[in-house]
């Protein structure tokens, strides 16, 4: 009995004790539950868990979990999955019994339908993108100009003597370029008659190209057709020097970076003269064409925000004699052209999610022209400055508002012997626009948007709705719908004669449907376009005594087809683009509605890129065909009444790479070197049998060579690479 | 049976006295599960963890790191896009609780770059390849004598050379420096990022015979 007197407490302690523990234990809540999408599937992997604490689960199969908490009280239970919103409720633990959640899907995920009508992205972030960042160099027509890559895009026409961009029925004036969201007012290159023009910037300096065929956003005015936008390098990755050695030319560019700021320089200078010494072609130079051009940018980190500058210069000059049926010797033409563009933008964020951007550009051009005895000399200085303002109500909801300015002062002296005259006209263009991007669900976004603009030399005020609307048929694809008013006042080479006209207006109906699965996307485009108040003048040119007025019409409507297919063959990507036109207008001088000779019917490119791992190559191709465009034969009635043939151009590269760093690149244009046709040029006056003489208007060379080698000199290429040079 | 009682509740006692702080305990399990190849419930606890120390980088690194290891081989492009942001948001997070000039979030960060790469190449290869470079440079130019960092950097930079079909050489003598380095290396602390050093042993065996 002792032993059991002894013993009895010290046992009891210890079940007291024991006890104690056990009953920390009995203390648990347990929690659990089940967690579905709306429709009732099961989710499978969810977090579960109470805020603050450890304790939780993870969803099994069947969308159930279950865990225990210590916690007593108010607790907050949070249930997170990736592509869904995070939920969260706070109660009491006793409350998370059998406690059922269902995720609401997150609409800011890859698979939210997105407006696509209208717009291709070459960029890496957007959902929408057709193109990647190194297309833009490595599409075998372009030449390593980012204009000649979007030109395999349905929508654009054929113009091959032009270089431009004209956009389904178009003419190139009424596609914009924007720099960081600011107008570009020269953006091309000087040329001459059939040689095409390239775009005057670095492609490398671009992270973001979003080009639109119509149907865009309020925030862009005076572009009738469509709109190209570009948005410069937020940080360069690292310090850098680029030297290139091109068959045409050289450059040089350097980039350095401190802690919140970065500067890149580059400069190019080409001079065809050496390229022309081997391989002329069908111009009589006199001076070939030299440019040299320079840019920079500047970055800057404010706080949050960002500061950009960027300016750029370029001076072109070349001196030629132009074929002309009318001059048995030609006629002498030459081009002195000085450029500068610079642009400063700064965004930054805002308390409560709102955010602001805003900037300005400034564009300086003048040109010196020589023709035959003529000397015109025109100067060209422009400024646009815009602000916005954008808040994120939450993620189905944004709103953005803003406001901008745009103002040219142009002028002009003309000197022929025997006259002499001054030109000039300023503009001021004042706009404000907003939009509002609700999502509705995952399957139905809207994008509403006004625009109104006043124009001071017009006195006249332009409403401008634009809406689009994009449903997502089925897990790949989606059908967008798009409608807009847009503007644009008349060019310098009619304002400079009058200032009496009004802006010419266009109406954009687009439907889209887009398919993307598996690396490869699909899309087709229906379109309509009608175009209002269109410049016209009589007489056979644009010239001071012709009488201008702004009653032209038309219209062009067409289908633009684009595949993109990056998987089926291994290392091979190509794509395809098709696009119907049919348009037709009466403006300028027409005598009657017709099919102007930058519109043609049918537009066919195939581009494809091979890579050959072993060969450390990329090989590329790229076909282009446009069908014929038209021409008015004055030895038959009608006007704009004949078509030339179809325009072909086969074009290959080969990009090796010697190393991480070093890139040797060689293509040529138009390998079977077809004869391709840009018009004709009839003779002024009949000959001896009454009939017009005509020359066939052909690119100023069917074929063209390009060799470069591209080296870049940076931190991280390891010694070993530039022990070897 | 008064014996086995009293070893039981010592046992219990031992148990909790030098038990590990629930810290410990959660950090410990969740590296149980990823070893495990129990990856979703490990990010997730990983994700609760870093959640709860508001203060502390470490669990939210993991929660960053296993979202960007995951994304290695990930054909879904949903899918890759939405580990890919989670994995961002997580190494902002780390950016702001560590301070950007920690070798492990550059590593991370490079992590976080070449994980894009490696799902497309010809998308992402010309626009990060140079930030991966300069973050390992970075990285290393913090803690040249981390063998972490010189594996990370080495094994980046063999991968381009190997590529070009250059030699391995200089990368093998950088990834044995690498493992030279972890035998005197300790973790700064408790559950620290810790070198791999079968993957070392590993790159030399398939690298540098």
């Amino acid at each position: 009995m002792t032993f059991t007197f002894r013993s009895l407490p010290k046992y009891s302690i210890f079940v007291f004790l024991c006890f104690l523990i056990s009953n920390t234990v009995q203390a648990q809540t347990t929690i659990f539950g089940t967690v579905t999408e709306k429709n009732g599937s099961p989710i499978l992997g969810a977090n579960v868990y109470l805020e603050g604490t450890y304790d939780g689960a993870t969803t099994t199969t069947d969308g159930s979990y279950s865990f225990t908490t210590n916690e007593k009280g108010q607790q907050t239970l949070i249930v997170s999955f990736m592509s869904f919103e995070t939920f969260r409720v706070t109660d009491n633990v006793t409350a998370f019994s059998n406690y059922k959640v269902v995720l609401k899907e997150d609409v800011n995920s890859l698979n939210t339908v997105v407006i696509s009508a209208g717009s291709f992205e070459a960029n890496d972030n957007s959902k929408v993108s057709v193109l990647k960042p190194l297309d833009v160099v490595t599409t075998a027509s372009a030449l390593g100009d980012f204009v000649g890559a979007l030109q395999t895009l349905p929508g654009t026409t054929t113009v091959a003597e032009d270089g431009r961009l004209f956009v389904r029925g178009g003419d190139a004036n009424e596609t914009q370029i924007f720099i960081d969201g600011l107008r570009v007012f020269s953006p091309y290159t000087p040329t001459t008659a059939n040689t095409p023009t390239r775009g005057r910037y670095s492609p490398f300096l671009f992270d973001g190209i979003t080009f639109s065929t119509g149907g865009y956003s309020a925030e862009y005015g005076q572009a009738l057709s469509s709109v190209l936008l570009l948005n410069t390098i937020d940080e360069p990755d690292q310090e850098k020097t680029e030297i290139s050695v091109m068959s045409v030319g050289a450059g040089l560019g350097n980039t350095q970076k401190w802690e919140n700021a970065s500067l890149s320089v580059n400069a190019s200078y080409m001079n065809l003269a050496p390229y022309l010494a081997l391989l002329p072609d069908r111009n009589e130079w006199q001076k070939p064409f030299e440019t040299l051009a320079g840019e920079t940018v500047y970055r800057q980190k404010i706080g949050k925000g960002k500061l950009k500058a960027y300016a750029a210069f370029d001076t072109t000059n070349f001196n030629l004699v132009l074929d002309d049926i009318n001059f048995k010797e030609g006629v002498d033409f030459g081009l002195k052209n000085n450029n500068f563009y610079s642009n400063l933008s700064f965004q930054t964020p805002l308390a409560n999610k709102w955010k602001l951007e805003t900037g300005g550009s400034f564009t300086y051009s003048n040109n010196k022209t020589d023709y035959d005895t003529a000397v015109i000399d025109s100067d060209e200085k422009s400024v646009h400055v815009k602000a916005k303002l954008r808040k994120r109500f939450n993620s189905k909801f944004k709103l953005s508002f803003g406001a901008e300015q745009f103002l040219t002062d142009y002028s002009e002296r003309y000197d022929a012997p025997f006259e002499t005259y001054k030109m000039e006209y300023d503009t001021a263009i004042t706009g404000v626009f907003t939009e509002a991007d609700y999502i509705f669900s995952k399957k139905i976004a809207a994008k509403v948007g006004m625009r109104g603009s006043y124009s001071q030399l017009f006195k006249e005020f332009t409403i401008a709705p634009r809406i689009s609307f994009a449903y997502k048929t089925g897990k790949n694809s989606q059908l967008s719908v798009a409608y807009g008013d847009f503007y644009q006042q008349p060019q310098s080479e009619y304002l400079k004669y009058t200032q009496d006209l009004e802006s010419a207006r266009a109406q954009h109906f687009i439907a889209n449907y887009q398919y993307t699965a598996n690396n490869r996307i699909f899309r087709a485009e229906l379109f309509r376009k009608s175009y209002h108040h269109l410049i016209t003048f009589t007489g056979e040119m644009a010239a001071y005594d012709s009488a201008y007025g702004t009653d032209g019409d038309g219209y062009a409507q067409g289908l633009d087809v684009f595949f993109r297919d990056n998987e089926t063959l291994k290392s091979f990507e190509y794509w395809l683009s098709y696009s119907y036109l049919d348009s037709e207008r009466t403006y300028l001088n027409y005598p009657t509605a017709a099919t102007p000779n930058f519109a043609n019917t049918h537009n066919i490119s195939v581009v494809g890129k091979y890579f050959i791992k072993d060969w450390k190559s990329q090989v590329g191709f790229s076909f282009q065909h446009g069908s014929g465009r038209s021409y008015t034969n004055p030895n038959v009635e009608g006007f704009l009444n004949q078509k030339t043939k179809g325009y072909n151009n086969l074009s290959l590269n080969w990009a090796y790479l010697l190393s991480q760093q070093q890139i040797l690149y060689f293509s040529i244009n138009n390998v079977t070197n077809f004869k391709n046709v840009n018009g004709y040029q009839y003779a002024d006056s009949p000959n001896a049998m009454g009939n017009f003489d005509r020359s066939t208007l052909r690119p100023s060379a069917d074929q063209f060579f390009f060799v470069g080698f591209f080296w870049t000199i940076s931190d991280d290429g390891t010694d070993n690479q530039l022990d070897k040079l | 049976m008064m014996k086995i009682l009293t070893y039981i509740c010592i046992a219990l006692f031992t148990v909790t006295a030098t038990a590990q702080s629930p810290y410990e305990l959660g950090m410990n399990k969740a590296f149980d599960l990823w070893k495990d190849n129990n990856i979703v419930e490990a990010a997730n606890l990983f994700e609760r963890i870093a959640t709860a120390e508001k203060e502390n980088w470490i669990p939210v690194y993991y929660v960053s790191q296993i979202n960007v290891l995951k994304s290695f081989g990930e054909k879904d492009p949903t899918v890759l896009k939405a580990q890919m942001d989670k994995a961002l948001d997580f190494l902002n997070q780390v950016k702001t609780l560590a301070g950007v000039e920690n070798p492990y979030v550059k590593v991370l960060e490079a992590q976080y770059y070449t994980a894009w790469i490696a799902s497309d190449g010809m998308k992402y290869g010309m626009k990060y390849a140079g930030k991966v470079g300069t973050l390992y440079n970075e990285a290393l130019a913090l803690a040249p004598e981390n063998p972490i960092v010189v594996m990370g950097k080495a094994e980046w930079d063999a991968g381009s050379a190997k590529y070009f079909g250059k030699s391995m050489e200089p990368y093998c003598k950088d990834v044995q420096k690498a493992l030279d380095l972890s035998v005197d290396y300790t973790p700064e602390g408790l559950f620290y990022p810790k070198f791999q050093k079968e993957r070392a042993i590993n790159f030399l065996e398939n690298n540098c015979k």
